[in-house]
């Protein structure tokens, strides 16, 4: 090799690797360069194969876009002829053998790493007596069935430390769950069983959305995992789950379309139709849905809608109009 | 035969009319440039729904458009831009195209020819349609993954849906009927000399495009034809509730789905190919690599489809499967690339128009290509799919790479097509700002996925970082928007006002035998076709005639 080329080529190496250094400062800082913060074993994997695959593109990518430039810079005309040919090379069998095994053996090393990570991720550790929580993926709300029977809408609490594994479903249309710093996505599928597991390491609150097109209210499909100190989770299964039913019921569910305070917006007002007071008409709509409606409750427990009922009477219904 | 069938009988006068004689064309390259205006018109309508949307997702909180309108917006611009613009301009190109590479007079087929393009407008009309029908446009995605798309009152009630089911089975029968004339085309028509290995690439590419739309095309023709079914005729096929099954269509739309992603990125790789060597002034770089290479990722192509379904819930052995197939394309795929970046090298480099547009599709397919290894390693896939990270990859293939070689490409052969060339000042402010608005718009939409934002979702209420990205990205889609006017300005500066310089036969020095005839070529043709002695027989013509003075 002569040594101008040999130059250039170490001048290339210097310049791919201070653009990595920058890269990964950059990557250090997280402004969305990478995924979010894990906070669980299993997202914290992704993470790490994430970063392998990120660092292979990136050297690839400024190989490439380096060597595009360096060549249009190089070679550019400089007002020479059209008629002028340049250099009438045909190929390089030796060259073309390197850019084959060249991509073969990065790829190959992604593909073991991720296999390697592979067991960690998909499963939830052996032996760990996990949290088995069923998530029902519905429009446009996330529903959450505990062991001890409780449900909550919307907010999923969870001990910190403890795997929990959940068991996804849906009644209606196909949704995601996906919470980012717990881990990947899983579709909920009607007619299916899906599982997705984490282990949250740290309290606090993990937000996250739905991640598959489920209709107009996709956007509002939102979803939270609280993490908490164990207790607090046995009190909230035990206790306030029951008695916030009926508030989590509006509040995550009827409140999209009808507004915060029954006010109306996608659906009609509430406020002020009496039917809030009359349990069995309002179940009939809840459960089976009206035109534009969705047939919000219908895997709804009977104490679920005595809940709702109760919290709309008290709570949203402000007594007819008069006049009507 | 031609001649004597119209000696037999002379062309009934309404039929020589102006607007007439196109409507009853089967002349090639009139029906190849009917495709690519046609296209085009409905590039610019895709164009002003993606703006709109960019529009509404520029603040949190918007209310510019209903979620309705932005679901239907959204499914339109999808659909239109893969159905109606990027796979039938490329069927233009092929068909104004491939007779006038290999020397051959038209089509195998003129009239089947001009079935499929009727049929491609008709589909196209139908689409668009739909925003009359009852309940509006359909809004189930350009997937339309059921139960969504069912006939639900929750679901997609109306009829928008089956519009467009109407419309994908319009177009697959135009795309089938025109893979067929081109398949038979390339196989029998060549000019004497032309063995395979001296064929230009890109009818390398528009064979490989053929035999794909062929193997691909009839899924998705048997999927949303039972989607119909289930619509309009009680049937449960994919209603789970009733003991069908939502993943099998899945699994059916993507078997074509995939491939469709290969038939849309192959051509216009072809052109590339096409475009590169004559403005570098050289023969591109392994032949032979870059026309197997094609063919490898053809064939790889129909055994990945599943990756786009990570996150049903798949068993872990078939995700690895998917995982392994996907890298495998990758291979090919680089080769290609290092390929063309071996073209540039010891060139002459002419920096016309064509070839800023074919560099563009270099720097930025490589990009889109790259951020594919993310989601080919199905865990990783897990954590980006279905969020905007996958937006901004496919936007970083599908408009990056393919629309830029697409502009590359009518920038090349519009003197052939239209006798006059396109302005060049105009042709380079084009491409800058389409650059510029291209990166603006669709890098950020990275760092946005990875923020957690999922796609398809019609308002945010996250400030911070989502703001900031969501923000530049809507005002690089303004940029781009520009850009593309640009485009159309320049068409009026040449035509319009007649300032385009008039082309010669060849005004690029070019290699492949569209560049022997006149420009625009005459109906039949060529009066005569050289035996060709490589894959570049105008070069050698050059050469030969050079020698002789
Ligand atoms: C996806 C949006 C949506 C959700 C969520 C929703 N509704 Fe509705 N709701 C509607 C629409 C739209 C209508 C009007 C239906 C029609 O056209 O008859 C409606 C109608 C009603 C009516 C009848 C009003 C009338 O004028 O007779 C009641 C009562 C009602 N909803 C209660 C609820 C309750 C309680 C919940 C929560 C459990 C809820 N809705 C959740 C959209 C929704
Ligand atoms: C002006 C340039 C463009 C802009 C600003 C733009 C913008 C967008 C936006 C905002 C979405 C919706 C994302 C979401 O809500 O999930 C989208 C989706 C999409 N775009 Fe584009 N786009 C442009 C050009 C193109 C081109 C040229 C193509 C193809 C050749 C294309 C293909 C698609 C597809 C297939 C979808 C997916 C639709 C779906 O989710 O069903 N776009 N684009
Ligand atoms: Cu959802």
């Amino acid at each position: 090799m002569p040594t101008r080329v040999r130059r250039k080529l170490l001048s290339l190496l210097v310049a791919s690797v201070s653009v990595l250094v920058t890269a990964g400062a950059a990557v250090a800082a997280n402004g969305g360069f990478t995924p979010e913060a894990p906070h669980s074993p299993n997202a914290a994997r992704i993470s790490s194969a994430y970063y392998l695959i990120l660092g292979f593109t990136a050297f690839i990518f400024v190989v490439v876009e380096t060597l595009l430039v360096v060549f249009v810079w190089r070679y550019r005309s400089r007002s020479r002829d059209r008629t002028v040919e340049g250099a009438q090379v045909h190929g390089h069998t030796r060259l073309e053998l390197i850019w084959t095994a060249g991509p073969v053996v990065i790829l190959a090393v992604i593909a073991s790493f991720v296999f390697y990570k592979l067991p960690g991720i998909a499963n939830a550790p052996a032996a760990s007596n996990p949290l088995r929580i069923t998530v029902e993926g519905h429009q446009f709300y996330w529903q959450f069935d505990y062991p001890n029977g409780a449900r909550s809408i919307n907010e999923l609490h969870v001990p910190v430390g403890r795997v929990v594994d959940l068991r996804v479903v849906s009644p209606d249309v196909i949704h995601s769950w996906w919470i980012p710093q717990l881990g990947g996505k899983v579709q909920a599928i009607p007619g299916r069983t899906n599982h997705i597991w984490f282990k949250a390491d740290r309290a606090g609150t993990y937000e996250g959305q739905c991640a598959e097109l489920c209709g107009p209210y996709h956007e509002a499909m939102r979803a939270s995992v609280v993490a908490e100190p164990e207790q607090d989770y046995r009190a909230f299964i035990t206790r306030t789950a029951a008695q916030t039913l009926g508030k989590q019921e509006f509040e995550g569910v009827c409140a999209t379309c009808h507004g915060m305070q029954g006010q109306g917006g996608y659906g009609p007002a509430l406020a002020t139709n009496p039917i809030l007071t009359q349990k069995a008409g309002l179940a009939a709509i809840v459960r089976n849905g009206r035109l534009r409606m969705p047939p919000v409750g219908d895997t709804w427990t009977q104490a679920q809608i005595d809940a709702l009922a109760a919290y709309v009477s008290k709570n949203v219904y402000k007594g007819a109009t008069s006049g009507g | 035969m031609a001649a004597r069938s119209e000696a037999a009988y002379p062309p009934v006068s309404w039929k020589t009319g102006r607007i007439a004689s196109w409507l009853v064309t089967v002349d090639h390259k009139r029906i190849g440039i009917m495709y690519i205006a046609t296209s085009i018109f409905f590039f610019l309508l895709g164009g002003i729904l993606a703006v709109l949307m960019r529009a509404q997702l520029a603040t949190p909180n918007e209310s510019f458009l209903t979620r309705n309108s932005y679901n239907e917006l959204m499914t339109m611009h999808g659909t239109t831009m893969i159905f109606l613009v990027v796979v039938p301009i490329l069927a233009g190109f092929g068909n104004y195209l491939v007779p006038l590479m290999i020397g051959a007079r038209d089509m195998a087929f003129p009239r089947l020819n001009a079935l499929s393009y009727w049929l491609y407008l008709l589909g196209g009309i139908v689409l668009w349609l739909s925003w009359f029908a009852s309940g509006g446009a359909p809004k189930a995605g350009w997937w339309s993954y059921p139960p969504l798309s069912e006939n639900l009152p929750y679901a997609s009630p109306g009829h928008g849906q089956d519009y467009w089911i109407l419309s994908i089975h319009l177009l697959t029968l135009s795309s089938i009927a025109g893979a067929i004339n081109f398949i038979v085309t390339i196989h029998n028509m060549r000019a004497r000399g032309m063995t395979w290995m001296r064929m230009p690439l890109f009818v390398w590419s528009i064979e490989t495009y053929s035999i794909l739309l062929l193997a691909a095309l009839p899924t998705v023709s048997a999927a949303v034809t039972l989607l119909l079914l289930d619509r309009q005729a009680g049937t449960h096929f994919f209603l789970p509730s009733q003991g069908g099954n939502a993943v099998l269509y899945q699994h059916m739309f993507w078997f074509f789905g995939h491939p469709e992603v290969y038939v849309m990125v192959l051509p216009a790789m072809g052109m590339v190919s096409e475009i590169l060597p004559v403005f570098a002034r050289k023969p591109i770089f392994g032949y032979k690599a870059v026309a197997f290479s094609t063919l490898g990722i053809a064939f790889f192509s129909m055994l990945v489809w599943a990756h786009h379904m990570f996150t049903v819930g798949m068993p872990i052995g078939l995700d690895s499967f998917f995982m392994l197939s996907s890298m495998v394309i990758a291979v090919p795929t680089g080769i290609k690339i290092f390929n063309w970046i071996a073209t540039t090298w010891r060139g002459n480099l002419i920096f016309d128009t064509p070839l800023l547009f074919a560099l563009g599709f270099l720097a930025l397919f490589t990009m889109g290509g790259l951020s594919g290894i993310f989601l080919a390693a199905f865990p990783v896939d897990w954590q980006v799919n279905d969020s905007y990270f996958i937006v901004a990859h496919f936007h970083y293939v599908a408009f990056g790479g393919i629309v830029f070689a697409l502009f590359g490409g009518l920038y090349y052969w519009w003197p052939k097509m239209f006798g006059r060339l396109l302005d060049e000042r105009l042709g380079k402010l084009h491409f800058w700002l389409l650059f510029a608005g291209f990166n603006l718009t669709f890098l950020p939409q990275h760092m946005l996925g990875l923020l957690g934002m999922p796609r398809r979702i019609s308002t945010y209420h996250h400030g911070g970082l989502w703001e900031v990205y969501n923000l530049l990205s809507s005002i690089g889609s303004g940029i781009t928007a520009l850009a593309v006017l640009v485009f159309v300005v320049n068409v009026w500066v040449t035509h319009g006002l007649r300032r385009g310089v008039r082309a010669s036969n060849d005004p690029w020095l070019a290699d492949t035998l569209e560049w022997y005839t006149t420009s625009p070529p005459p109906p039949h043709n060529f009066d005569t076709v050289p035996y060709v002695t490589s894959a570049r027989p105008l070069r050698d013509l050059r050469r030969r005639l050079a020698e002789q003075t």
